[in-house]
């Protein structure tokens, strides 16, 4: 019965999926076209070389190596901490017997329900204002900038995330408790439970949490747009390729724009298609619980 | 989520005299297990919520917090004040552009996931829709900017088929719909995900009694597929609304100030400038507080309809 009238289910959805592919077609074609090509009447999608001067011009304005540096340590840095602090608390949250339980979880639910916008300013002034860094005092007075000269201002607000701790409680509440009381009557204490039975079981989810982390952290761009308008080093390839545009002539930058684009684009790109599959059961998992 | 709070309810007594022994240890362990998660919640969301509201009550330019003043209600009143810019165009601009793209994404991904749910090969769609929610937003603003050029892929279009070129992003009466449109297309994706998976829990025997009862397609989309998939789909408004109400990267990066003249300013970017531009911290943080508020405010009433609708069909 679901397969009727597939020619008109056919006709919606490639005509929809030719709006989702025609943008990044543009993006990849104007990143070949040379010099004169780009912004004159008529349009063509094609290029009539295939030039690589924009990408070579990409590394040559860009930096491409010490943006791609500053993404790759926040991002890594930002999953590995989410991976390690959610399962840490989902496991205490799901397994583990102790006054306060329920409290705390409703919290953790709280949590995921405060915008980040609202945050942004007071957590903006607490990295200026952090005590004993970037010449602070103890009091956090007196400094040139706190953390925010630092990697540390990009990854420090991101490590633990109530999502995370969500996704990890509900995957482990169904973990059988047989496993676990078996350990602790061998004489494991808690760390090795969670250690050595418990992480080894929860590889599924965790690539699910690894990937959403990893491609959101990949794309975080409001916040380090914040913490490195004053401190240049401090720039990811979101933001980095993003300032190229905006300061020169934009006929000339944006075909080195896209370049840079197609570069930034395809490292997350390749993860997604290796783990598309974590990534669907994920957002549907976090959608209908 | 009232399955999370049932099954925290059943275990609970299970903590029996011969186990309180151990429940003080696991107690312990419980607490350094979420020491890491607390310690965090407590630093950058406990204290900048705190700190969000003292600063929206009081007046302070500068980074030094010895000055810091008492304000009472002053900022709102100037925020909300009805001559100003953040009420209207800007307050309304934000209403307009989370209603249009919530609007465009939720026919768009209902139709997409309905005929998805009718075709083989369905993973590769679901991919290939999925592609601009994978796509950073400084990527999806530049390419869309560079579409709606005077000499881009859009006017390409209008051209050949011998309309006049439209100004998309330079033209204060379609700067809007032009980034409202983006930002559908950039959520469709998501909600096609939720979507699909929303209508593999319809049974297929209604679809089949339906049928037997001789109703044709239409009627069973209006009639069984739609009331079935409300939780889905009031998931995706929920969702949707919050993101589109809050959401100011895409107008950043296509527009740089949310010009043409605040045609493109949302309430969420002139916080922003208000905060980083002007370091006018105590105005920006009101207009935080009131956009929270708005959020707030409309994710309870789509939950109350939801409810009132839910009663009167079942």
């Amino acid at each position: 019965m679901r397969r009727r009238f597939p020619w008109f289910a056919y006709l919606v959805v490639i005509l929809g999926g030719v709006a989702m592919v025609m943008p990044f077609l543009d993006m990849v074609m104007s990143s070949f076209k040379g010099a004169g090509e780009y912004g004159v009447l008529p349009y063509k999608l094609l290029p009539e070389s295939f030039s690589l001067d924009n990408y070579r011009a990409a590394f040559e304005q860009l930096e491409l190596v010490r943006l791609f540096r500053n993404s790759v340590i926040v991002t890594i840095s930002v999953t590995v901490s989410v991976l390690v602090t959610s399962s840490m608390a989902g496991y205490a949250l799901a397994k583990l017997r102790f006054r306060g339980r329920a409290v705390i979880f409703r919290f953790i639910l709280a949590t995921m329900m405060l915008p980040p916008f609202l945050l942004l300013i007071p957590t903006f002034l607490i990295m200026l204002n952090w005590p004993l860094a970037g010449g602070n005092d103890l009091l956090g007075r007196g400094g040139d900038g706190g953390l925010t000269t630092s990697l540390l201002a990009l990854i420090l607000p991101f490590t633990v995330s109530g999502f995370g701790i969500f996704l990890m409680r509900q995957f482990m509440v169904s973990l059988p408790d047989e496993m676990l009381e078996a350990a602790r009557i061998d004489g494991a204490n808690q760390w090795q439970i969670w250690r050595l039975i418990v992480l080894p079981q929860t590889k599924p989810v965790a690539i699910t949490l690894g990937l959403i982390t990893f491609i959101g952290m990949w794309n975080e761009y409001i916040w380090t747009l914040l913490i490195s308008s004053s401190d240049p080093d401090l720039q990811t390839l979101p933001v980095g390729i993003q300032l190229l545009q905006s300061f020169l002539d934009p006929d000339r930058t944006m075909p080195i724009v896209m370049a840079g684009l197609v570069i930034s684009t395809l490292p997350v790109l390749a993860v997604f298609l290796v783990f598309q599959k974590y990534y669907v059961r994920g957002v549907v998992l976090s959608g209908l619980k | 989520m009232t399955t999370a709070e049932s099954t925290l309810r059943a275990e609970a007594p299970r903590a029996t005299a011969s186990a309180r022994q151990g429940f003080h240890r696991e107690g312990r362990a419980a607490y350094l297990f979420l020491a890491p998660s607390l310690l965090f919640f407590c630093i950058f969301l406990i204290l900048p919520f705190l700190f969000a509201v003292v600063l929206a009550f009081s007046d302070w330019g500068g980074f030094d917090l010895g000055t810091i003043e008492w304000a009472g209600l002053k900022n709102f009143s100037d925020v909300l004040r009805f001559d100003g810019t953040f009420v209207k165009p800007i307050l309304v601009n934000t209403l307009l552009f989370a209603f249009g793209s919530v609007a465009l994404a939720t026919i768009g991904s209902v139709l997409v996931a309905y005929c998805i749910d009718r075709l083989s090969f369905q993973g590769f769609w679901r991919v290939l829709y999925f592609l601009p929610v994978v796509a950073t937003v400084v990527a999806i603003g530049n390419v869309w900017k560079m579409m709606y050029q005077p000499a881009g892929l859009i006017n390409g279009i209008l051209n050949k088929l011998g309309a006049n070129s439209i100004g998309f992003l330079s033209d204060a009466n379609y700067a809007l719909p032009a980034v409202t449109v983006v930002h559908a297309w950039a959520s469709i994706g998501g909600a096609v995900l939720i979507l699909t998976a929303g209508l593999k829990s319809i049974p297929e025997m209604y679809y089949e009694a339906a049928e037997v009862d001789g109703a044709n397609t239409w009627r069973m989309f209006w009639q069984i597929t739609l009331p079935l998939l409300r939780p889905s789909l009031l998931f995706v408004l929920i969702t949707q609304f919050i993101g589109g109400l809050q959401s100011f990267a895409l107008i950043i990066v296509m527009t740089t100030d949310g010009g043409p003249v605040n045609a493109t300013n949302v309430a969420a970017f002139e916080m922003y400038q208000q905060a980083f531009k002007f370091g006018a911290w105590g105005t920006a943080s009101a207009m935080a507080m009131v956009l929270f508020v708005v959020i707030l405010v409309i994710t309870l009433l789509q939950l109350y309809v939801a409810r009132r609708r839910g009663e009167e069909t079942s």
